[in-house]
Parts: structure tokens; C-alpha cells; sequence
């Protein structure tokens, strides 16, 4: 006997279960983009005009005009809103009078892009449009810090400005990299990878990218609020001194924290419990292990950050004194609070991203992974480890100096792990024959480029030079180096590399290798004369420099508008191959071995008709009779004879790169 | 166009297998749950002793002042009897009895709304402003995340109880909510279980920053 997937609630009368009857609602009535947009101006109007009743008589607001209780109130009740007019709280609102979960409804149709879906497919391009928002903007900004920086004396923006586009730069660009590869691949692979039809908490997991969009659109509200002047780090005490942009700044990151750590629930309690029968833990696929490791510092470190923001948001609304040196306060409690999310935050932007190029390294060298098991502890020792290191942001302040040598050698320590997964990398590609395609490509700049930023930081982490490059240009390399260079190069490396399967259709080969190789030139043209910048002095987040380094800073402006312009390369090629002139996508392009490459494209909502069992590992590419699953024995015994449900089956059949139908009926090779 | 999955069959065996994954995902995601309030309130108890530790401006906590004791410790007890009468409920559904686990719920529930009640309350009666110390500021940051927390916990409870409400008669035929091996029964325990420890932390976060607050 069998069920089907969805239990309509009104199915003996014949009629569509409500969650359908809201869909076929017409635009106006039913709950969407536009429904949410509606929901934030409203909640904004109305939290302003509380915060306006609760304060009107405060002091503050009267001696200065502004009101951070309306602001905060109305950016709060804002994201509120956004979420009710999406649709986040029918559920949880449904669930307080006892009722079951609506039934899941496969919508088909680019509208589905813009509701609240469950199907963790669609959550997975949700968060790559909105990474991509968060990119482009983010990458705006940088194009006007590059042309402010042309010139050392003649400014085009006021210092006021500069530092203002600079924060909302560095902001955008923290909150994006936190979620890009999570959000859009996490969200999008990891139940193929692990052989499941569906995550855990899919409301959650809905929820979080309906968060993520939110924190996007109220930290943009930072510009016309005046900016905020502390840079991406909020350090107080100018925290508490800034204008009403700095609300948008913390309310901001608390809400894009919150969505952070609901995406790491959700895909952590799914990696663990819906792996798929002999999905054991030596044969679970290395992106899932980094995205596993990232989920522990989402749960753990994030919620410092949202703590924090908390108490900064009643520093200036509540007026208690967290912050506030004069009464009570420290300064330092804030960079200690945030730097112990800030630092593991790194390895949040890190950790997928090895995970990424751990895939495509064996499918483009035909090798297995090397060192496997060693790549995954490494992960697992980084995410551990970067707990405590955070106090090395704190050499030059906030710290006892004799505490100093024990942070500095954390932080080396932390090298070591990193350095298990740098030769696990290395080790798959030793006598490779490597095919140099778009992926390939970008994986390997991954290791030349994190190379250049991880060494740097090996520099970075000892005291002497810390404490002389500290606020300079230097550290502004370091970090593009290792979060651009890193994390942007592999997640571009992923969306090459997964897009013919999310999308079923197949990007244009030579724009890619376009795109590639001007991004990685001008990459590097751009960020490696900010090392030689900073070490001959010019400090960060400032407008006004030596003049005799104007030539290094306009060789990197230039190089950053060329470096810009390639990311216009991917969204032509993005835009022309996927809707102008879209070619059909094969099943499984790179011959992967990967169990998400095993369905057909595009993927079926329920992803498997059968649960898969697992027979091996997906990296034997030197094993190519070895299958690396059976799509069709679990719980049939026909097909099964005397295996038990989840029972090992000793020979698998794997689909080839030419299976691009429906799925395989045949019965599986025993 | 939206339609239901159609056409899609699972068969008994994939259902068990979701369904233990499903009891899986529950007892991991409310111990992740546990998790990342062990990290938000470890975060306000950082901030707790650096602050008292640094004494800026020698205004850590000026003249010993402390917040209501009366009510703080009503605070305190409303949250340790809501934790006491959850583990009793559940103690009393393992064996069968829903019946119970309903009733300490309920009063569970009030008593928890009633705690969350009191903190506001607390919160406009405080014999200092929030900025004229460390302790004053963490103390109104302790009263934010106890809110948060109390809410949080009486939310689950709500739900689980309506939830309960809903089910009588569903699994009426199949040994009740405690013994049924429907799978809307199993989840409902799983779920219950998670309620259970989360509030039993969250007594145990009580019983800490009580300590810290008041007796300290």
C-alpha cells in the first residue's frame, strides 16, 4: 500500500486544498512579493508612528529631532510586516489553534520565485536571485569607492558620504557572503546530495530566505537614513554617537542573523537525520560536510551577533549604556561580542566554499578525493577552532596584552586544518588529467587566490605585524583575498558547475571562460597593490591619501571597473542562456558521480520516485563499474528480493550522462 | 499554475523511514533550539561579567542596587513551576495519561503567561534608569531576552496543547495521543518531549541570572 506525498485536508469533497485555493486567488488577494512589500511600508508607517507616540517626549528626540525608537520600531514592524504579507506567519499563526500543516502544493511557473514556497528547489533560487541583489549592489558601491579613492585630494562625495557608501559596501558584502553558497547551493543540494525529498523544517528554511530578503531591503534604508559612519564592524563608541542609519545597520544584521541561524537548524537537523539509507557518514559528500561544519557556527556564533545587536538597539532607544564607557559600559564589550561571531563568520563565508571546490576537483581530474576522511575533520577542526581566535581583532585594544601570544597562536593553530583541506585539493589534482572547464577553472583560482589571503593572514595573526599594518590597506587585501578570492570565485565555480542541473539549461562555455579569466586577472590586478598600499601606510576608510600613492590606487580602480564589468559577462550569459536563447541542459554534463546528478533534469518536485540506497562514496572515479546508488529496491521488495528496508544492496546502477528522461524503470543490476 | 503533488506514491516503508527522520529532526532541532539559546543568554552573562569586571566609572552597580526582589523572584518561580508542571506532564504522558500532561499544560501555560505578564510589569517599575549603570543595562537586556524566551516557550506550549485538542479524536481508536502509532501521534510526542527540555533550560536559565541578579 501506498500514500501519496500530500494528504489533501478537503480531498473527499473534491475541492483543492487551501493552500492551492490561495494560489489560484487572483493577484491582489493571494500572498506575494508585492503583498509583502505592501506589508513592510505598512509595518513601517505604523512602528514609526508608534515609536513617534512612545518618544515624542523624550529628551533625545527633542534635543536632537531624531527619534531611534520610531526608526527601529518602524524597520522592526517593517520586516514584521514583510513577513505577514509573504505569508511566513500562516502557518505558525494556523498552528495555534491546532491545525495540521497545509498540504505541499508544486507550483509550477516563475510566479513560485516570488511567494513562499517549501520546495527547498525553489528556496535555493530565491536565495541566488537575492545573493545576486546583495552582489551587484555591494559591487556598486565598490565601483564608487574605487572612483573616490582616482584622486587623493579632488573628491567627488564628502567624507560624510565616503564613509557612509563604505559601510553600506562592507555591510552588504559581509551579509551577502554569509549566506551565498548556504542560502542558494545549501538550500538547493543538500537533499540530493543526501538522497532526501525534502528538508527538515521547510518553513523554516522558507522563512529564513523571506529574512534574508528583508535584511537586504533595511539595510539598504541605511543610505537615505545618513549612513553610518563605523564601517562594517559598528565598533563603539561612535556606534551610539552615529545618526538614524546606524538603526538600520543593527536591526539589519539581527534580522539577517536570525535567518542565518534558521537556515543552519534547518540544514543541519537535515543532514543528520534524512540521509538516505547507506548514506553513512564516510560517504557523505564533502560539500555537505562543510555545509554541516558551517551549520554548528551558524547555531553557535550567530546568535552573539543578534544578542549583540540587541543590546546596541536599546543603547540608543532604551538608552541603557551596554556601550557606554561613562556609564557602566565598555566599548570593548561590543568588538568582544562581535568579533566572537565576526571570526567564525569567516569560516561561515569559507568552509562552503572548500566544500565546493572538494566537488569539482575530482569530477574535472577523474580522481577520487584524496584524504576524504582528512578534509572532513579539517573542516570540522576549522569550525571548531575558530571560536576562539576571536580576540585577535582585539591586539591593538580591548585586550590584555599578555593574553596576546595565547590568541596568536590559536590563530596559527587554525592554519593547520586549513591546511588539511589545501592538500586534500592538492592531492586530488597530483598526476590529474585536468579538463579546464568553466568550474575547473574557477576552482582552481580558489586555491591560488586563498593561498595569497591565507598566508597573508598567517602574517596577520602575529602580533609584531599586526599592530603595524593593523587599519591599513594590507588588512583590506588580506580579506578580499580570502572572502572575494575564496568564497565569490567558488561560488561562481558552484553556479557554473550546478546551474545546467538547478536550471536545465546550459550556460554559454565561452562567456564563462570570458568571465573567468577577466574576473581572475583584474581580481588580482585590483586587490594585490592594496598589500604594497597598506604597507607603505594608507590607512582604511579614508578618503585622502599620500599623493605619491595615487598611481597604485588608480591602477586599482582601473583594474576593479574592468573587474566589475565581469560580472556583467555572467549575468549576459545567465540572462541569454537562460531565457533569451536557452539550450536544454544534459542530465549529468560533467559525468559526475554526485547522487544529486542522478536525477533527471529538470528535477522532479519530490526529487526521487524511490528512495535511493547508498552503496558508495560519490569520488571513485578510478572505480567506474562501482555504483553509487540503487534508485529502486528500498521498500519494494519485488524489486529487492529479501533485502530489508535500508539494507545495503551489494551492486548499484547509476545513471549515465545520456539517462535524461524520466527515471530509470529498469530493475537495478543484482 | 499551482497542484498538489499528484501521481506520487511512497511506499509504507519510505513513510516509516521520513517518519523516523521526521522524530529525528525534532529531537535535533529542539536540542539546536536549546543551543542557540545557551549561546544568546551565555552572551548577555559575557556581557554581565565583563562589564561588573571592568567597573568603568566605578558604576558597575553604585549603592548595591537591585532590581524588584519580589517580583524577580515571582518571575523566577513562575518560570521554575512552568518547567516543574511541563516535566510532570510529560512524565505523566509517557505513562499514558494525556489527560494529565493536558492540565499541567494549561496551567503551565498560564503560569508561564503569567511570568511573561510580570516582566513587563517589572521592567516599569525598575528603581533605576537603564543607563545609569552596568548592572541596570544588563538587567533591562536580561529582562528583553527573558520576554523573548518566556514567549517563545508559552508559544510551544499553545500549540502543542491545541495541537492535542485537535488530535482527541483522531487517534481516539488507535490508544490516544500517548500510545498511538499514527504518525501524527509520534510527531506530537517528539514534539512534546522538545517542550519539555526547552523549558526545563529555560528554568535553568532562570534559576542563573535570578542568582546573578538578585541574590549576587
Amino acid at each position: 500500500m501506498a500514500s501519496t506525498i500530500t494528504t489533501p485536508v478537503e480531498g473527499s469533497t473534491g475541492a483543492p486544498p487551501p493552500a492551492q485555493r490561495m494560489r489560484n486567488r487572483p493577484a491582489w488577494a493571494s500572498q506575494h512579493l508585492g503583498t509583502a512589500l505592501i506589508g513592510a511600508v505598512g509595518g513601517y508607517a505604523f512602528g514609526h508612528w508608534i515609536g513617534n507616540v512612545i518618544a515624542a517626549g523624550y529628551t533625545v528626540p527633542q534635543s536632537n529631532g531624531q527619534n531611534d525608537v520610531a526608526v527601529v520600531l518602524g524597520l522592526s514592524l517593517g520586516a514584521l510586516g514583510y513577513l505577514i504579507g509573504i505569508g511566513a506567519f500562516n502557518y505558525p499563526i494556523a498552528k495555534m489553534f491546532g491545525r495540521e500543516p497545509l498540504p505541499e502544493v508544486a507550483e509550477e511557473g516563475w510566479q513560485r520565485f516570488f511567494r513562499f514556497n517549501l520546495d527547498h528547489k525553489v528556496v535555493g533560487m530565491q536565495y541566488v536571485i537575492v545573493s545576486l541583489l546583495f552582489l551587484f549592489t555591494g559591487g556598486l558601491l565598490a565601483m564608487a569607492i574605487r572612483t573616490e579613492l582616482l584622486n587623493p585630494t579632488n573628491h567627488i562625495f564628502g567624507a560624510g558620504t565616503y564613509i557612509a557608501v563604505v559601510g553600506e559596501h562592507g555591510t552588504i558584502m559581509m551579509m551577502m557572503a554569509s549566506s551565498v553558497v548556504i542560502g542558494p547551493l545549501g538550500n538547493w543540494l543538500v537533499p540530493l546530495m543526501i538522497g532526501s525529498r525534502r528538508m527538515a523544517f521547510p518553513r523554516v528554511e522558507a522563512t529564513s530566505v523571506w529574512l534574508f530578503s528583508a535584511g537586504y531591503l533595511v539595510i539598504l534604508t541605511a543610505l537615505p537614513l545618513g549612513g553610518f559612519p563605523t564601517g562594517w564592524t559598528g565598533y563603539a563608541p561612535l556606534q551610539n554617537q552615529s545618526t538614524a542609519g546606524m538603526d538600520s545597520y543593527l536591526v539589519g544584521f539581527a534580522i539577517i542573523g536570525m535567518g542565518m541561524i534558521l537556515a543552519g537548524l534547518n540544514l543541519g537537523a537535515t543532514i543528520i537525520n534524512y540521509r538516505a539509507p547507506g548514506m553513512t557518514w564516510g560517504r557523505v559528500p564533502i560539500f555537505v560536510w562543510s555545509v554541516l561544519a558551517t551549520t554548528a557556527l551558524l547555531v553557535f556564533a550567530t546568535p552573539t551577533l543578534v544578542v549583540a545587536g540587541l543590546f546596541g538597539v536599546l543603547d540608543r532607544t532604551a538608552l541603557t549604556a551596554f556601550y557606554v564607557n561613562e556609564h557602566g559600559g565598555s566599548s570593548f564589550l561590543w568588538e568582544n561580542l562581535f568579533w566572537f561571531f565576526g571570526h567564525p563568520e569567516v569560516y561561515i563565508m569559507a568552509l562552503p566554499g572548500f566544500g565546493i571546490v572538494g566537488e569539482i576537483l575530482p569530477v574535472f581530474s577523474r580522481r577520487p578525493l584524496f584524504a576524504y576522511k582528512v578534509g572532513a575533520a579539517g573542516m570540522l577542526g576549522v569550525a571548531l577552532l575558530s571560536f576562539f581566535v576571536w580576540q585577535h581583532h582585539l591586539f591593538q585594544s580591548g585586550i590584555n596584552p599578555d593574553m596576546r601570544p595565547l590568541f596568536m597562536l590559536t590563530t596559527e593553530l587554525i592554519s593547520i586544518p586549513t591546511g588539511f583541506i589545501f592538500l586534500v585539493g592538492l592531492g586530488t589534482l597530483w598526476k590529474a588529467r585536468i579538463r579546464f572547464e568553466p568550474p575547473m577553472l574557477f576552482a582552481l583560482a580558489v586555491y591560488f587566490n586563498f593561498l595569497i589571503g591565507g598566508v597573508t593572514g598567517v602574517f596577520l595573526s602575529d602580533v609584531p605585524v599586526n599592530v603595524t599594518v593593523h587599519g591599513s590597506f594590507f588588512v583590506l587585501a588580506h580579506f578580499h583575498y580570502t572572502i572575494m578570492g575564496g568564497l565569490i570565485f567558488a561560488f561562481f565555480g558552484g553556479l557554473y558547475y550546478w546551474l545546467p542541473k538547478m536550471t536545465g539549461k546550459t550556460l554559454n562555455r565561452k562567456l564563462a571562460i570570458w568571465h573567468f579569466w577577466i574576473m581572475f586577472i583584474f581580481f588580482n590586478l585590483t586587490f594585490f597593490p592594496m598589500f604594497i598600499i597598506g604597507l607603505l601606510g594608507q590607512p582604511r576608510r579614508v578618503f585622502e591619501y599620500a599623493t605619491r600613492l595615487q598611481g597604485l590606487n588608480d591602477f586599482s580602480s582601473v583594474s576593479a571597473y574592468i573587474l566589475g564589468s565581469s560580472f556583467l559577462i555572467f549575468a549576459f550569459n545567465f540572462v541569454w542562456s537562460i531565457y533569451i536563447d536557452p539550450k536544454r541542459a544534459e542530465s549529468n554534463p560533467w559525468g559526475s558521480r554526485g547522487l544529486e546528478w542522478q536525477v533527471p533534469t529538470p528535477v522532479p518536485h519530490y526529487n526521487f520516485e524511490r528512495l535511493p540506497v547508498v552503496v558508495a562514496d560519490p569520488y571513485r572515479y578510478d572505480e567506474p563499474d562501482q555504483g553509487v546508488a540503487d534508485f529502486g529496491t528500498f521498500g519494494d521488495p519485488a524489486l529487492s528480493p529479501g533485502a530489508a528496508p535500508g539494507e545495503r544492496v551489494p551492486h548499484g546502477h547509476v545513471q549515465s550522462s545520456d539517462d535524461s528522461g524520466d527515471f530509470d524503470p529498469r530493475p537495478p543490476i543484482i | 499554475m499551482a497542484t498538489p503533488v499528484a501521481n506520487f506514491k511512497e511506499t509504507p516503508e519510505e513513510i516509516a523511514y521520513e517518519l523516523r527522520a521526521a522524530e529525528g529532526a525534532a529531537w535535533i532541532g529542539s536540542r539546536s533550539l536549546i543551543g542557540v539559546g545557551a549561546f544568546i543568554y551565555a552572551s548577555l552573562a559575557f556581557a554581565y561579567f565583563y562589564l561588573r569586571s571592568a567597573n568603568q566609572a566605578q558604576l558597575w552597580r553604585p549603592h548595591h542596587v537591585t532590581a524588584p526582589t519580589e517580583l524577580g523572584a515571582a518571575i523566577f518561580a513562575l518560570s521554575a513551576a512552568t518547567a516543574a508542571l511541563s516535566m510532570y506532564g510529560a512524565y505523566r504522558f509517557r505513562r499514558g495519561s494525556v489527560v494529565d500532561w493536558e492540565v499541567a499544560g494549561w496551567m503551565g501555560l498560564l503560569l508561564g503567561a503569567l511570568g511573561f505578564a510580570l516582566q513587563i510589569y517589572e521592567l516599569t517599575r525598575l528603581p533605576f534608569y537603564p543607563g545609569s549603570s552596568g548592572y541596570a543595562s544588563t538587567f533591562v537586556g536580561w529582562g528583553a531576552l527573558n520576554l523573548v524566551g518566556l514567549l517563545g516557550g508559552c508559544y510551544w506550549l499553545e500549540t502543542l496543547l491545541a495541537r492535542s485538542l485537535r488530535l482527541r479524536r483522531a487517534v481516539a481508536e488507535d490508544g490516544g495521543a500517548a500510545n498511538s502509532t499514527l504518525p501524527a501521534a509520534r510527531l506530537f510526542r517528539a514534539s512534546v518531549e522538545g517542550c519539555t527540555v526547552f523549558w526545563g533550560f529555560l528554568a535553568i536559565v532562570a534559576v542563573c541570572f535570578w542568582a546573578l541578579f538578585y541574590l549576587v
